[in-house]
């Protein structure tokens, strides 16, 4: 479960940030699908892990700069933007793979899947420290700190000498790189890699960063408030899962759980000043 | 209506609002009669929108009692009772006209047919009768700001006509528009209405109101005849200290010329040059939309321009804020929420957002931000801003704290020229005080400064030249010694585009 949980955890990583600066990004699901089969297809090429991982990183990565630049210098909104090359990276998964798991993937891959260290499984060891070096690059360093405060007020941002630009496209290619990780991991996971792996997954990722209390306005939120949401989410659904709680009827659940997580955030955050 | 004048039209006593224990008005108490004019005065913050929020019944007082007519009124419902607000923010759909406007809150005819033909009637019969023309089929959007306030004070006045309550009506007014608030005001007031005129501005109270509240901090500081009173006096109960600006002290400008413009053009002004040297505060007047806040964007690079701009001398190519920076120049944009506060965001990270860099730890890693909390509480300690620490979020400071927030985080920059834009728009009195001795300091210290305002008042008080803009042009100059506060309003003002009066 932990090791399914660290696709959802490094993609809610990326959106975390995107809703840091006062964006949104619906292309992580299936970016996430894509880089898979891309890298998928990479792997079975090559027999090579090491251009697997290449592979997805850069698939990630481009669709990330293409929402960045769409967004950041050509000034299109985050929703439409992110809802088109949703579709985009869809469709190229499944065109790619003809609507079948990639098959032939090397054989050391099911290996690293599995492998595990004080019986934590690598796949979260990484999460884990993609989540620390994202809370210091937001806490620690310029980028960071010109990430929350274009959240805050973009054109204040603007008038204080910021480089927005530079720093929206950025975010977003951050965000997309994040999703080609977590494609990865996904085939590590399963062992091949199948076209509409991520899909699924967006409103989870989103449901986890709001429950965290990450606002979508910007500005306001941490990454460590989207490890605690995805906690919640998990145990939650582990939860109902084991009082034999159908599929279904979870999902109502999820979403009240959802609105209640918000309302007590935006409560939370009022009271502090 | 003028029938009873020794009944109060509207009693309060004891009027108190808490919000979860925190007492905001404790004990307001007065008497208003037909025809007065009451200036509600007080800083931001003293609670002046919370009791006028609990005079026309959007807030329900802790404590308290209301008598309307002489009689205990067990809820206020506001316009039940006859009493109207006009708020600050106004309540006006632009897309519709005049007419439609003024009957929104209760349309007439049938719920299935609106009488179009009665809607107009009654909203020109209203406008008759403030003696306005307004073309009532005329949509809300294609008038001035004056005459939409004038659409909102005669739809309030429809529903209830004993007590009107103007917030601030004067912020977005032209000195023409204003004058004519006024006169409208006056006339209601010989009407047998009475009026509630909120504002910080001392000048308007003085010319609109015969009764005044000072509030400071909650409670009610004094109130009377407003003839008895004079204005540095009403200025102190609503400071709570002495204001001493009478004698400025002016340095000299010394040194070279820090900023040159010359025939800077874009689609809202045309040919404009101007300099400023060392030292030197330069004012530049003239009404709102006469493109000041556009030109010293432009210098800033934030919007696209033609011709030269110079800083010591040399020349700027490609400009943009941070290049500006570079330069040891910034800009205080005109409207702080808009464009300047990062709102969400701790005092400290909005004291730091144009230096962050300076503070980039040292070391192999460069990670982390060395000395920011102590420049940052060094900053709030010099600049008086009082806040409890600095991490609290600058949406809960007052305006006045949070203008000098933003004039502290370009003074970390350590800048020699200063372009601010309204430096003190709604701020208080207090902070207004502050905010022009740092500037004079600022300039004695050989910084050069130029200040936009609309505020001729503190432009006289402050500069020592005045630059005066009307549409897009500049068109007068004034040295300190030849001030003259009728001669830069008329210039300003004047509907006479060729006439280039000095």
């Amino acid at each position: 479960m932990l090791a399914a949980n660290s696709v959802v955890l490094i993609a809610s990583i990326g959106m975390t940030l995107v809703f840091l600066i006062g964006g949104i990004d619906l292309s992580i699901s299936t970016v996430i699908s894509a880089s898979a089969v891309i890298s998928g297809l990479a792997m079975a090429a090559t027999d090579s892990i090491f251009i697997g991982v290449l592979t997805a990183i850069g698939v990630g990565f481009s669709f990330g700069l293409i929402n960045g630049i769409l967004i950041g210098f050509f000034g299109l909104t985050p929703f439409i933007t992110t809802m088109a090359t949703q579709l985009i990276a869809r469709g190229i998964a499944f065109v790619l793979s003809q609507g079948i798991a990639v098959q032939g993937t090397p054989y050391g891959l099911m290996d690293f899947g599995f492998l595990s260290f004080l019986g934590v499984p690598a796949v979260t060891w990484i999460g884990l420290a993609i989540v620390i070096i994202c809370i210091i690059l937001l806490t620690q360093t310029q980028w960071g700190r010109h990430l929350m405060l274009i959240g805050s007020n973009r054109n204040a941002a603007r008038f204080s000498g910021i480089n927005v630009r530079f720093t929206e496209i950025s975010v977003y290619c951050l965000s997309g790189l994040l999703a080609g990780i977590a494609g990865f991991i996904s085939i590590s996971n399963l062992g091949n890699a199948i076209p509409g792996v991520g899909d699924t997954l967006l409103l989870l990722v989103i449901g986890a960063v709001v429950l965290g209390g990450t606002t979508m306005n910007g500005g306001e939120g941490s990454i460590a408030r989207t490890v605690l949401g995805i906690g919640l989410l998990s145990v939650l659904i582990s939860g109902l899962n084991l009082i034999g709680i159908p599929f279904y009827d979870q999902l109502i659940i999820q979403g009240v759980l959802i609105f209640i997580g918000t309302w007590l955030a935006m409560k939370l955050s009022a009271r502090r000043h | 209506m003028l029938n009873d004048n020794n009944t109060p039209l509207l009693s309060f006593r004891g009027l108190t609002k808490s919000f979860s224990g925190k007492t905001v008005v404790n004990g307001v108490s007065f008497d208003l009669y037909p025809g007065q004019v009451v200036g509600l005065i007080g800083e931001n913050g003293a609670g002046k929108s919370t009791t006028k929020n609990m005079l026309c019944g959007l807030l329900e007082p802790t404590a308290g009692k209301i008598f309307v007519n002489g009689q205990l009124v067990e809820k206020n419902e506001g316009h039940v009772h006859g009493i109207s607000a006009v708020h600050q923010e106004l309540s006006l759909f632009g897309a519709l006209t005049v007419a439609e406007n003024m009957c929104i809150g209760q349309l007439p005819g049938s719920a299935t047919k609106i009488n179009w033909k009665k809607v107009e009637e009654i909203a020109q019969e209203q406008l008759d009768f403030l003696g306005i023309e307004i073309d009532t089929s005329a949509t809300v959007e294609s008038l001035g700001a004056g005459k939409q306030q004038i659409v909102e004070i005669g739809k309030a006045l429809l529903h209830a006509d004993k007590v009107l309550i103007l917030d601030e009506p004067t912020t977005s007014l032209t000195a023409v528009e204003r004058e004519k608030l006024f006169v409208l005001i006056d006339k209601l007031s010989t009407r047998g209405i009475a009026i509630i005129f909120i504002s910080h501005f001392l000048e308007e109270i003085y010319r609109v109101c015969d009764h005044y509240i000072v509030l400071r901090d909650g409670t009610q500081v004094d109130s009377g005849l407003l003839a008895n009173v004079p204005q540095r006096k009403l200025e102190e109960m609503m400071v709570g200290r002495t204001i001493d600006n009478a004698n400025v002290q002016h340095s000299q400008p010394h040194g070279g010329e820090a900023l040159r413009v010359e025939q800077l053009s874009s689609a809202d002004f045309k040919d404009v040059s101007f300099n400023v040297k060392q030292g030197e505060i330069l004012g530049i007047a003239g009404l709102m939309g006469a493109g000041r806040t556009e030109v010293a964007e432009a210098i800033f690079g934030l919007r696209p321009s033609t011709g030269s701009v110079y800083i010591n001398g040399v020349k700027t190519e490609n400009r943009t804020v941070d290049s500006m920076k570079q330069l040891s120049a910034c800009y205080l944009p005109e409207d702080r929420r808009t464009n300047g506060l990062f709102l969400n965001r701790p005092v400290r990270e909005n004291l730091s957002a144009a230096a962050i860099y300076r503070f980039i730890k040292q070391g192999i890693t460069k990670l982390g931000f060395a000395g920011e909390s102590h420049v940052s509480q060094k900053i709030v300690n010099d600049m008086g801003i009082a806040i409890p620490h600095i991490e609290v979020r600058v949406d809960a400071l007052s305006g006045g704290n949070q203008q000098k927030v933003l004039l502290s985080r370009w003074m970390a920059t350590e800048p020699k020229l200063f372009i601010l834009d309204e430096p003190t728009k709604g701020v208080d009195i207090g902070a207004k005080f502050d905010i022009h001795t740092k500037i004079i300091n600022l300039a004695k210290n050989g910084a050069a400064i130029v200040i936009v305002s609309s505020d001729l008042p503190e432009l006289l008080n402050v500069s020592q030249r005045i630059l005066v803009m009307r549409r897009g042009k500049m068109v007068g100059e004034f040295q300190r010694e030849a001030f003259d506060s009728v001669k830069i309003i008329s210039l300003a003002a004047s509907s006479n585009d060729k006439g280039e009066g000095r």
